[in-house]
């Protein structure tokens, strides 16, 4: 029930639509209870024998007439209701995306994809079915029932009293049955979920299965955890199987005492025969409404499990967020890290220890390390993806924690291991980063990252699709794509994390050079795993287990003839094994 | 319909005679409960007629004639019949949805046991999300088309001829008048049908969009946050979830139009009824109790027809699915076994010769170009290399997961091409390079689900590889629970499971892919040496060698480049020899020994 709350403010918004819609279904549910009673009159006056042939056809068009405007009741009902409900579902999820944009990596770590992908589509969905049929079908339910009540109470108070008191009872079969069908259904999808996990691994695990001949083995465990899964699909199939004959049963049961009643009582005298017919139609009126208030109590308990695990996005304060207070970065791009330490996540594991190094601006840092030394962990610092738990991060000697966080990230371009790109257009994935692209700028990235070696190799040039949809690009073409996405921020602050990785050695080369007359007054820092991108850094680092062990320039750290000077020599061995070929 | 099924191409088709017949073979263990569901359906339908007819008789006969007990009869009928209903539609829906479990189980244990002899070749080419969905939800769709689609169809068929003869036999005059609507009611759902269909693929293809807009937007939020662009994606997320939204908003006006369109015939219907039999009443070739009966089956007359056109697509997806599945079933296994296996000579010894063997993946890049090597039974043999020199191609050879393309291997010397898998395996048993858990038990992953090997053989292999230690401090011992891909194991956990298990089944030939682990802690990685050890004794064994320990207790050291043999010695004498081990050894190696 509490979670309900969190839609009252997106009811409101469309207050008016939803009370016009109402009001329209309290009028339609008037009007469509009105067509029994017509039914009554013509067949009074047929037992009757006095009417004129010709004044039959004005029943009839008394019948048609209603079913017009009881029709466009319905109409207007639907389109003021279940639009509106579409709508709220339409800007329900529109909150809910803003929301995963401002979350940070904690939140994407605790959370799997497909199951934030299901509440915004499947959660959603059971919300907007419980607002738009759920509501549109009760007030229909609710508001027919009492215009018919009237209208019965008026003609003959025992059997209005009969069907009042019986029809419900339709409705309390589908709740009841249903709430069965639920933990039935509960069980069926646990053993489905076994059955899948099963499967999963066999197929997934079928090298293990092979190597020991177990398939016989495999397809006997199987066989079982199926015939189980039978076994409680047929309990579930059977009751749903039970649902609409004992619906139908509850319903021809009351007509069968209406037709006992009635019927005895039009015998006596004392009720006339188009009477009954008349009681007759309020049953087959009224049977889908009672059946659909059924389907509300259903509906309602999914929505209001589906709000509660909606609630828990709208609800998680991300750790990383804009300081109340924030400053703006002066804008010079000076790197500091002061004894910073960097924990794994709930664990007493150092990422990062101890860690305190400067970059003035406009120079360039390297990184080096093996892979877990916590290399990528360290940018991530600057960026804010997360923050130290001990130390501090200082840009331009400012704690980037106080930092306006949007002002901050404009300041950074960055280059990441797995150069993410998006399915749009190569224009739209360079131009990712800034509001307008200049047509002189992208040429100079795309020259920069020397993208413009391949670019005659798309089909439509710079505005090939990239993704599924589009082209597949090479780990290499993907890089430099991301190279230059980082580039035309034109930032203060340039971060390549093993960005050229999969660019060939004589390319890598080429946009290294070009990179060095950009570098001028921008602060770099380059992570790699081939020494020859980085000999020519101001300062490098070597990174072990989180900490520090060598720094220095190129030619001081192989006078050290310590662990860089071992990575030194073992990549010239390589280089030397791959020309053996 | 089979005939232009064809050209419906876009769509699929609704029926297609080959599929069904082969899905009726899968149905035909179970005609005798299936043929007693159909009867019972039909009793249903019959029964089904009876109370308008009732109706009339009652109000024609005693409610007119002014007999109050006369009433109670009808009653009586009119309660019997809805039980007798109840009961045959209950019971139908038992006996269909037996057949129905039944065939999905057979089906899904058809599919699982065909699978499981597919070659690994098969399972490279196919994604196990694909595998899955065919055992879940084409099985799903093939249970629908049974127990909804074909015999409902002819359910639907027979409730509109049963009506319409009631109707005829009552009163042709009536029953004319009330058939008129009947053909525009067919005219209305068709043209909806075909507005909703467009509609929902509309709404399905936007949903999919949305889908595949949200995964990648969640893979790559960092980039997003890191690069100011949220509000960029705000807008295209704006976009679609509005394209979607407007999707759906047709699809309600359609509804909206569409069922007052219904109930407004059924009006003009029941006028007509009115106007006509009324003048019948009047006129004296119809009774009040007719006309009332008549309003009732005309509306009875109407679900069927808005049935049948839903019925469709449940065909449609039938098709689709049942075309999927015996796709897999009809995927023949690469690695067969021969017609006339033979068998290892006992003892089996374990001695293994390669003669010239190449292999590939794909015909024209082979991997292995001509191996020879002879390993005496009991000898120890690394395989070392750069990646992608063939080495666990070479292992996938030996265990036959695959089949060589040229030359032959031999086992104790017979080829094992010549023996069946489930012999050769239970004397070369491959320990992969990821070790895998499945979710059981710590014993039930060491035995799989082989019950010929008892708990103590379980204990003993554990002892054996060192594994028993840190079993005994788990919750439960051997009987701590594993959770799915054994997530809760670390990964030398996992290898020590994995050295455990091939111990217990002991085989005479093993095939090691050693992978070096950062990740595992310098106890651990003792622990697994120890067992590398114990577990080659004694035993032919050929191990993918990423540690340089492990290459030290190995016999004789065989070193593949670009598919072929180049070197092949003792440790001590290749590195004496200074050629491409040594330089391989360098640079592998050389870093680690600290």
């Amino acid at each position: 029930m509490y979670h309900l709350r969190l839609l009252f403010p997106y009811i409101y918004r469309y207050r008016h639509r939803m009370i016009a819609g109402l009001l329209v279904a309290a009028f339609g549910a008037a009007v469509s209870a009105l067509s029994p009673l017509v039914l009554r009159l013509a067949v009074d006056s047929l037992a009757d024998g006095t009417i004129e042939p010709h004044r039959l056809l004005w029943f009839g068009d008394a019948l048609i007439g209603l079913a017009v405007i009881d029709g466009g009741m319905k109409f207007v009902q639907r389109m003021l209701i279940a639009v509106t409900s579409y709508r709220i579902e339409n800007d329900l999820r529109a909150d809910l995306f803003d929301r995963l944009l401002s979350f940070d990596q904690m939140f994407y770590q605790q959370n799997y994809t497909g199951d934030l992908m299901a509440r915004l589509t499947n959660d959603l969905s059971a919300v907007r079915q419980f607002l738009g049929p759920g509501l549109n079908g009760a007030a229909t339910a609710v508001l027919t029932f009492l215009a018919a009540t009237v209208l019965m109470m008026l003609v003959d108070p025992l059997l209005a009293l009969i069907v009042v008191l019986l029809l419900p009872m339709v409705t309390i079969v589908f709740v009841a049955i249903g709430g069965r069908m639920r933990q039935a259904f509960h069980r069926v999808q646990n053993q489905f979920g076994v059955l899948s996990t099963r499967a999963q691994e066999n197929f997934a695990g079928i090298r293990t299965v092979k190597a020991f001949a177990q398939e016989e083995a495999e397809i006997a465990v199987f066989t079982a955890d199926n015939e189980r899964y039978r076994k409680l699909n047929l309990h579930y199939v059977l009751l749903s199987g039970t649902l609409w004959p004992a619906m139908t049963l509850c319903l021809g049961l009351i007509t069968a005492l209406i037709l006992l009643v009635g019927g005895q009582q039009v015998a006596a005298g004392t009720l006339t025969i188009g009477e009954l017919v008349q009681f007759n139609a309020y049953l087959a009126l009224l049977a889908f409404p009672m059946i659909i208030l059924g389907w509300m109590v259903n509906l309602f308990q999914q929505a209001t499990a589906s709000l509660e695990r909606l609630n828990d996005i709208l609800r998680y304060q991300p750790m990383i967020s804009s300081p109340s207070t924030p400053r703006l970065p002066p804008g010079y791009g000076s790197i500091e890290f002061r004894k910073v330490g960097v924990r794994a996540n709930h664990s007493d594991q150092w990422l990062l220890r101890d860690l305190s190094f400067q970059v003035p601006a406009g120079k360039v840092l390297a990184v080096v390390g093996a892979t877990g030394a916590g290399k990528t962990t360290l940018v991530n610092l600057l960026g804010r993806v997360r923050d130290p738990d001990e130390g501090q991060v200082l840009i331009d000697g400012i704690d980037v924690r106080e930092l306006e966080l949007a002002a901050l990230r404009r300041m950074i371009g960055y280059v990441p291991q797995e150069s993410f790109l998006f399915s749009m257009p190569l224009r739209e994935n360079i131009g990712f980063g800034v509001a307008t692209v200049d047509p002189a700028r992208l040429d100079h990235v795309i020259e920069m990252s020397r993208l413009s070696n391949d670019l005659d190799q798309f089909p439509d040039g710079i505005d090939t699709m990239v993704g599924e949809r589009g082209v597949t690009l090479s780990g290499g073409q993907k890089q430099r794509v991301a190279i230059a996405r980082a580039l035309i921020r034109d930032p203060r602050i340039l971060i390549l994390d093993d960005a050229l990785s999969s660019v060939d050695t004589h390319t890598a080369a080429q946009i290294l050079a070009g990179l060095r007359a950009e570098m001028n007054g921008r602060t770099t820092i380059i992570i790699a795993q081939r020494i020859a991108t980085v000999r020519d850094a101001d300062q490098i680092i070597v990174l072990d287990d989180g900490q520090i062990v060598e720094r220095g320039s190129h030619q001081e750290l192989l006078a050290r003839n310590g662990r860089y000077a071992a990575m030194y020599r073992r990549e010239l061995l390589a280089a030397e094994l791959e020309r053996e070929e | 319909m089979v005939h232009h099924a064809n050209d419906d191409t876009i769509l699929g088709k609704a029926y297609d005679g080959r599929l069904v017949r082969r899905l009726a073979k899968y149905v035909m263990p179970y005609w005798r409960q299936f043929s007693v569901a159909i009867l019972l359906l039909i009793g249903a339908i019959l029964s089904d007629l009876l109370p308008p007819l009732l109706l009339q008789r009652a109000i024609d006969g005693p409610i007119r004639a002014g007999a109050v007990d006369g009433v109670w009869p009808y009653f009586v009928a009119f309660v019997s019949t809805l039980l007798i209903n109840f009961v045959f539609r209950y019971s139908h829906s038992y006996f269909i949805n037996s057949v129905g479990q039944q065939v999905m189980k057979d089906l899904r244990v058809a599919i699982f046991r065909h699978v499981q002899y597919l070659s690994l070749s098969f399972f490279n080419r196919n994604p196990v999300g694909r595998l899955i969905t065919r055992i879940t939800n084409d099985v799903d769709a093939l249970n629908e088309f049974l127990t909804q689609g074909v015999v409902m169809i002819v359910a639907d068929l027979l409730t509109l001829v049963g009506i319409i003869v009631v109707m005829f036999v009552l009163n042709w005059r009536l029953a004319l008048i009330s058939l008129a609507t009947l053909p525009v009611l067919v005219l209305i759902v068709s043209i909806y049908q075909r507005f909703m269909r467009a509609t929902y693929r509309l709404v399905r293809q936007r949903l999919a969009r949305i889908n595949a807009f949200l995964s990648e937007q969640i893979s790559g939020i960092l980039v997003t946050q890191l690069f100011n662009a949220e509000e960029r994606s705000r807008m295209a997320f704006a976009r679609l979830s509005d394209d979607y939204m407007q999707a759906n908003i047709r699809s309600v006006l359609i509804f909206a139009i569409f069922i007052p369109s219904v109930n407004l015939l059924a009006a003009i219907g029941t006028a007509a009824l009115l106007w006509g039999g009324g003048n019948g009443v009047l006129a004296g070739w119809a009774s009040l109790g007719m006309l009332v009966a008549f309003i009732q089956y005309l509306e009875r007359a109407f679900q069927p027809i808005r049935n049948l056109a839903e019925r469709y697509t449940v065909l449609q997806s039938a098709m689709a699915s049942a075309e999927r599945i015996f796709a897999v079933l009809d995927t023949e296994a690469e690695v067969r076994d021969p017609v006339h296996p033979r068998s290892l000579p006992t003892p089996v010894r374990g001695e293994i010769e390669l003669r010239n063997v190449v292999f590939g993946y794909h015909p024209n890049e082979p991997v292995l170009r001509g191996i020879n090597l002879h390993i005496p039974a009991g000898q120890s043999v690394a395989i070392v290399g750069a990646t992608g020199a063939g080495k666990s191609s070479l292992v996938g050879l030996l265990a036959r997961f695959y089949d060589v393309q040229e030359g032959s291997i031999t086992l104790d010397g017979i080829d094992i091409r010549e023996l069946k898998q489930a012999e050769l395996r239970r004397h070369i048993a491959a320990v992969p390079q990821d070790p895998v858990c499945f979710s059981g038990t710590i014993a039930s992953n060491i035995r799989l689900h082989n019950d010929a090997i008892s708990d103590e053989q379980v204990r003993a292999a554990a002892e054996m590889v060192g594994a028993h230690r840190f079993i005994e401090r788990l919750p439960g011992g051997y009987n701590h629970e594993v959770r799915e891909r054994g997530a809760n194991l670390s990964i030398g956990q996992r290898q020590l499971l994995a050295f455990a298990r091939v111990i217990a089944f002991n085989p005479e030939v093993l095939l090691i892919l050693d992978e070096a682990t950062s990740s595992v802690d310098t106890e651990t990685e003792a622990l697994i040496q120890t067992a590398l050890t114990r577990l080659m004794r004694g035993r032919t064994s050929i191990i993918i060698a990423h540690r340089l320990s492990t290459i030290r207790h190995v016999d004789r050291i065989v070193v593949l480049h670009k598919g072929r043999v180049v070197e092949d010695g003792t440790h001590d004498e290749l590195l004496a020899r200074r050629g491409y081990y040594y330089r391989l050894y360098q640079l592998q190696f050389a870093g680690m020994t600290g």
